[in-house]
């Protein structure tokens, strides 16, 4: 259930360009230093844009944030931005913030009705994790000139921060779906409109304003 | 907006976005995939400061890029020295913050909206797979008009909950989520209504 869309509608259009915005505000809290590794709260931005947009909007979302970063706005956490983050040893792990939102949405709006937790932050492990690191990793090592294990288990002390963002965005996931309704869309009128009348559908969307 | 661009009326500022863009993606592209010995290594850094003081930038600009490139330093020389001899961690990591400095000069010198429109531009042939360069355009201009929306947002949502003596944490984070996306719909809502579908 991708709703892969011939192309986006004037309010996808602000849902995505809201979310860049939010994604860089997220880079405005932190870096929390949690033990020696300083976690931000950017990539939660970026996970959620997936689960909150799913594949298409999240991905278009996370392009839309990098653009501005690449043409020169700090937006990075701790100000950071430019030409330059994309030719650094990061690099691949900012590339692939892109098909890690995707796959999060494709994951997290699998299946029919109802969001499910466990599928949202399934999501949130393979496409924020796993999807971005199979770039980052790579890239990493390539730039840096270092053998990939060494990079991979560099990276094992940035797991758990990266599972607590995704508990994390999990939840503020399931809240959205509850608080704000309309931005999950044709999914969650699908939803609704199983049960209800379209009146009926009408007037939940109108009372969650 | 704040951005990281240095006015200036340098050649390097006056040059147009594109050419700048595709001269940096050549010159990294040659700094990474030469072999380097010590000479070409050394040619490739004076390279980076002679542009830099070809674009009239004070000597500071650079040093203080250098200072932000400093954890990519750390990271590097600190890994490599594990794994490789000592003259390789050197230059790699030369190699590498060279083509750091080089892009941040880009930035240095071009305003946001000129490499917007280059971008723009570089994405023309793209329209012959069903992208619309004008709504990528409209998407970027937006959510630049929505930074300062959303901060401003984050910063009334935290007094609010402060005035409350709510403890703060990710539940703040909510209410900035739904008043966001609300915002957002609302000038949806507004350019649908101007005729912008």
């Amino acid at each position: 259930m991708t709703d892969a869309p011939r192309r986006f509608d004037t309010r996808d259009i602000a849902r995505i360009a809201v979310f860049a915005a939010i994604i860089a505000a997220l880079g405005l809290i932190g870096p929390i230093p949690v033990g020696p590794v300083p976690i931000t709260a950017q990539t939660l931005g970026v996970i959620l844009a997936g689960m909150v947009l799913g594949a298409w909007r999240g991905a278009a979302a996370v392009a839309v944030f990098l653009a501005l970063v690449a043409v020169g706005l700090p937006l990075l956490s701790g100000g950071h931005g430019g030409a330059g983050v994309f030719v650094g040893v990061t690099a691949g792990y900012l590339f692939g913030w892109i098909p890690g939102a995707f796959v999060t949405g494709l994951i997290a709006h699998s299946g029919r009705g109802r969001l499910s937790w466990w599928r949202v932050a399934l999501g949130g492990v393979v496409g924020g994790i796993l999807v971005v690191y199979a770039l980052g990793i790579p890239v990493a090592s390539l730039v840096a000139k270092l053998p990939l294990d060494a990079v991979m288990i560099g990276n094992l002390a940035f797991i758990p921060g990266d599972l607590a963002k995704i508990a994390i965005a999990t939840a503020l996931t399931m809240t959205l779906w509850k608080a704000y309704p309309p931005v999950f869309g044709a999914r969650r009128e699908r939803a609704l409109a199983a049960r209800t009348a379209p009146a009926a559908a009408d007037a939940t969307d109108a009372s969650a304003r | 907006m704040i951005a990281l661009y240095l006015p200036g009326r340098s050649i390097l500022h006056r040059a147009p976005a594109g050419v700048k863009l595709l001269a940096l993606l050549a010159l990294a592209l040659l700094i990474s995939l030469w072999p380097h010995t010590g000479v070409t290594i050394a040619l490739a850094g004076l390279v980076v400061v002679a542009l830099y003081a070809f674009a009239l930038l004070p000597p500071v600009v650079l040093l203080r890029q250098l200072w932000l490139a400093k954890w990519i330093v750390v990271l590097m020389v600190v890994t490599q020295l594990v794994f490789l001899t000592p003259w390789d961690a050197l230059v790699n990591t030369v190699r590498v913050v060279s083509i750091v400095l080089l892009a941040a000069l880009l930035t240095l010198t071009t305003r946001s909206e000129e490499l917007l429109a280059a971008l723009e531009t570089g994405m023309r042939p793209l329209a012959r797979l069903g992208a619309d360069p004008r709504r990528i355009g409209l998407t970027l201009s937006l959510a630049i008009s929505m930074l300062p929306v959303v901060a401003g947002i984050a910063e009334r949502v935290r007094d609010a909950q402060r005035a409350r003596g709510v403890r703060l944490g990710f539940r703040i984070v909510v209410p900035v989520l739904v008043l966001a996306l609300r915002h957002a719909d609302d000038v949806a809502d507004a350019l649908s209504a101007r005729g912008a579908d």
